[in-house]
């Protein structure tokens, strides 16, 4: 990164990588006291190159590196790179597989939004009490995990044609009792976040993305669906088994931390809704139709676009006729939000105290973001 | 009819510009590819995000078409109102890749563009900031996307 | 029998004689003497007579508002920290250190800190950098030693001085974290160091007036006369608004939890400390209780009757010390309580709460025990 000209007045100071909050990336600030004028957002510092590792891979092993571009929502990373497989080959997945795909990928966003929502607490000066109420709630979504694949995470549980093997014994009735515990965690939450006046005053009218800027700088995800667009792949573009069920896409109007907030605190009750749903309504039948170890693909190419706990997810596929990818371009939702994180300083007035704050609403994940 | 909003979109653009657009087809469900000129190229954006609602970006990355000796731009837009997504495609040649930024239209290309820029050694004329987004700034080693990548290592 | 004294004496009498011009032969003789006696003295007789006279003081500084007192509250108020805010966060806690409660966890910390190389950045101003840190602890220390555990143990008795001594020396606090934030010369400790100095700038200001309200009810700058005139009601009652803002304003000097933007970890590391290592960094974080505990001596003297209570031991000394050290306990764990349901205030919103609310209500209460003085109450 090549250090632009620094006025007299500003203060450049290099946020991260090294820092309690700042994650795997390096944001550099220019103040002026308290008052940020610029933000320059370094990032590329856990580059592995996933698209082209994937380019050198059969198309089943490929499964196993790009779960690890987000460790915490492994399942629907996992969900989209299978599903553009499917496409590429115009594969049909049995519909009880779907409703198991739906199932575990709504497990895993609440299991992000409980990280993100601790994060954000965190980040607001906290005790963390709340990341470890969050942590410890999520170990009850992670035994599920546990029970259903043997991994608690990235547990390559999605194949193409299906999913590995069916639901456990009992298994919907443990999940019906983890959302009826859940559920009412989450009132404790909404205390202790958002009714509180103290998190309120830190969050409310900080980082406001109004919603012509969130269109136009390419927001995704609960930073979007804060800024009143109800844009969400799952409605959109129904895959897995989205299309049968019913949920409500959350948006909230004020564009600022509170809202991206309040979106993620929705969006898990809705989630928890889908769960209850898929245990009660599954139906019967396979869960995977056969698929070989080393196809053979076409000549052309599949888009996949799933809705993950950051925002859309696309995968871009291009097939040569070979054992691997040709290209796997993978659009990620994080390099988006960073985008408009950066944006953020020119459009709000935002303090020092406040960067850890609305770097934390955005919810980054800079694997992803570097892939 | 599910594909009607898609083809409306392929027939606006076919008959307000006949010469610009190339090879419309629809991918799948809300999903339409379709291919322009490098010289052409901002003519397509301004329509496209003006008349056509393409207002919101979603990404940008290349393809490198070795055999063909040609390589492949491509980005992809969402129209917030009807959820149709679309992938605007640009031939380059392989041998010396450069086209106009499309930052200037869409602000939002920016991180996505430099990312092509280092991954392929695609040239955007016109960006703001034209340096390694993932890359380290003193990478000599090559553009590691390309099919001839090696992966040799920092040449210094 | 010799004098432990004559030493002393023998060497003043020798210095005289060479302070005056003409040395009288008689003085030097008796100088001589005295040396001659102080020859044959023994040690254990001197400790023992000097131990003697000086028992009360050298108990004040070493035992109870001194130095054991000091540390052994910050390593309760610590391990009570990290044992109560574990519980609120699900966690256990220290454990191992000690018999499972993880008493020594702090003594273990303590060990580890003072092995470790402490690093001195090089761009650092050295003499300054390593200075603050071990001054750190002497301010907050100094204005403990003025407060009264009992009617007649005061380790420094400053009469009617005492309060205004008190705010003098708590004043030099934000010279601290400017000096050192300046000091360890890098851009986190600078911005902390400038937090911290409009913090207790802001916070200072309205403790003054409550001071000063307090000290007009009581007729008194004096803090044993403060307390004693507590005898029958506590100052927080009549001036509730004013033990508030006392309140409030405790914990921006402190900096704990609603109001530790200096240290806002998650923004500026460490604030004014980030630095520090070793040693120094265990300086530092010593000197945060020591502040604490200066400030809510003084809030406990000021509003809550200081060492006042009812007599439970027959002896006036220990239930003194019981009481103040007992009302002590109870505030520190409410402070400590706080932490676990506030997130931090930011800088602008502290100054504001400390310029636009705290200031005027101090002033607000200052007319208050005015009109309460006119109107004959305390009677």
């Amino acid at each position: 990164m090549s250090e632009p000209v620094i006025e007299p007045e500003i203060m450049r100071i290099s946020w991260g990588p090294q820092h309690p909050m700042s994650g795997q990336t390096r944001i550099i600030i220019d103040t002026d006291g308290e008052v940020i004028h610029k933000i320059i957002a370094d990032i590329g510092f856990t580059h592995r190159g996933i698209e082209k590792v994937l380019e050198n891979r059969t198309f089943l092993k490929g499964i196993v590196p790009i779960e690890r571009m987000v460790m915490v929502d492994t399942a629907n990373i996992g969900l989209g790179y299978v599903t553009a497989i499917e496409k590429a080959f115009e594969i049909d997945v049995p519909e009880r597989a779907q409703w198991i795909r739906s199932l575990i990928c709504e497990m895993s966003r609440i299991n992000s939004h409980l990280y993100a929502f601790g994060l954000q607490a965190e980040s607001t000066g906290y005790f963390p009490a709340v990341f470890l109420w969050t942590t410890v709630d999520r170990e009850v979504i992670l035994d599920l995990f546990e029970k259903l694949t043997g991994a608690r995470w990235s547990f390559n549980f999605f194949i193409p044609g299906g999913v590995v093997k069916d639901l456990p014994d009992g298994f919907q009735k443990e999940v019906l009792e983890a959302v009826k515990y859940l559920r009412s965690r989450f009132e404790q939450y909404w205390d202790a976040m958002v009714e509180n006046a103290l998190f309120e005053m830190r969050c409310k009218g900080v980082g406001v993305l109004t919603k012509n800027d969130a269109i136009r700088l390419g927001a995704t995800g609960p930073v979007l669906r804060g800024s009143d667009v109800d844009i969400d792949v799952r409605k959109d573009q129904p895959y897995a088994a989205y299309g049968d069920l019913d949920f409500k896409v959350i948006t909230e109007t004020e564009g600022d931390v509170m809202a991206r907030t309040k979106v993620r605190y929705h969006e898990i009750g809705q989630s928890l809704n889908i769960m209850e749903q898929v245990a009660n309504e599954i139906p019967a039948g396979p869960v995977r139709v056969n698929f070989p170890l080393f196809p053979r693909s076409k000549v052309g190419e599949a888009f996949s676009r799933v809705e993950t706990s950051r925002g859309e997810l696309g995968i871009h596929m291009v097939t040569d006729g070979g054992m691997n990818p040709y290209r796997v371009k993978i659009n990620s939702p994080t390099l988006r939000n960073v985008h408009v994180f950066e944006r953020l300083a020119e459009l709000d007035r935002i303090l020092v105290a406040d960067l850890p704050v609305v770097i934390n609403s955005i919810d980054p994940w800079y694997l992803d973001c570097d892939r | 009819m599910p594909e009607a909003v898609e083809e409306q979109i392929i027939e606006s653009m076919a008959s307000k510009h006949p010469n610009i657009f190339g090879d419309a087809r629809i991918l799948s469900h809300k999903q339409i590819s379709v291919r322009v000129r490098r010289e052409d190229l901002i003519n397509a954006a301004l329509y496209l995000r003006d008349s056509l609602g393409f207002t919101h970006p979603i990404s940008a990355g290349g393809i490198d078409w070795l055999k063909e000796n040609r390589m492949e731009v491509i980005y992809y837009l969402l129209n917030p109102e009807n959820r149709v997504l679309l992938m605007l495609r640009i031939d380059l040649p392989r041998d010396h890749p450069r086209l106009s930024s499309m930052t200037g239209v869409w602000e939002a290309f920016n991180f996505h563009e430099r990312e092509a820029r280092e991954m392929f050694g695609i040239e955007f004329e016109g960006h703001p900031n034209p340096v390694n987004l993932l890359l380290p700034p003193d990478w000599r080693g090559g553009f590691p996307l390309r099919k001839d990548f090696k992966g040799e290592g920092v040449r210094t | 029998m010799m004098n432990p004294y004559s030493l002393i004496l023998s060497l003043f009498m020798l210095l005289e004689t060479k302070v005056s011009i003409l040395p009288s032969a008689s003085l030097v003789q008796t100088g001589i003497s005295h040396l001659k006696a102080s020859l044959n003295f023994s040690p254990l007789d001197f400790i023992w007579s000097f131990l003697t006279v000086n028992a009360k003081p050298l108990i004040q500084i070493l035992v109870i508002p001194g130095l054991a007192f000091i540390l052994v509250f910050a390593i309760i108020a610590v391990w009570f920290e990290r044992k109560f805010l574990a519980r609120a966060m699900l966690r256990v806690g220290p454990y191992y250190c000690g018999r499972k409660a993880g008493v020594l966890q702090l003594f273990a910390d303590f060990l580890k800190l003072f092995f470790k190389e402490i690093i001195i950045p090089v761009d650092a101003e050295r003499i300054l950098f390593l200075l603050m840190p071990i001054l750190l602890p002497t301010i907050p220390s100094l204005t403990i030693i003025l407060i009264p555990f009992a009617s007649d143990w005061i380790l420094f008795r400053a009469g009617s001085l005492s309060l205004p001594i008190f705010f003098a020396i708590a004043g030099l606090a934000p010279l601290i974290p400017i000096f050192s934030g300046w000091a360890s010369n890098n851009k986190y400790t600078i911005i902390g160091g400038f937090r911290a100095a409009f913090l207790y700038i802001s916070a200072e200001i309205p403790l003054v007036i409550c001071a000063a309200a307090v000290a007009i009810m009581a007729g008194s700058f004096d803090l044993v006369g403060i307390v004693e005139r507590q005898k029958n009601i506590w100052f927080a009652i009549p001036q509730i608004l004013g033990f508030l803002i006392f309140f409030i304003g405790l914990i921006i000097e402190a900096e704990r939890t609603p109001f530790d933007v200096p240290t806002a970890e998650v923004e500026l590391v460490l604030g004014w400390r980030t630095e520090y290592s070793g040693i120094l960094f265990g300086f530092t974080m010593m000197a945060e209780y020591c502040n604490f505990l200066g400030w809510s001596l003084l809030l406990i003297t000021l509003y809550l009757g200081g060492y006042n209570g009812p007599d439970l031991f027959g002896n006036s000394l220990y239930s003194s010390m019981f009481w103040i050290l007992m009302k002590l306990a109870i505030l520190v764990s409410i402070v400590i309580l706080l932490r676990t349901v506030f997130p931090r205030f930011r800088m602008d919103q502290t100054l504001r709460l400390g310029w636009h609310y705290l200031t005027p209500l101090s002033v607000l209460n200052l007319f208050i025990v005015l009109a309460l003085k006119t109107w004959g109450y305390p009677l």
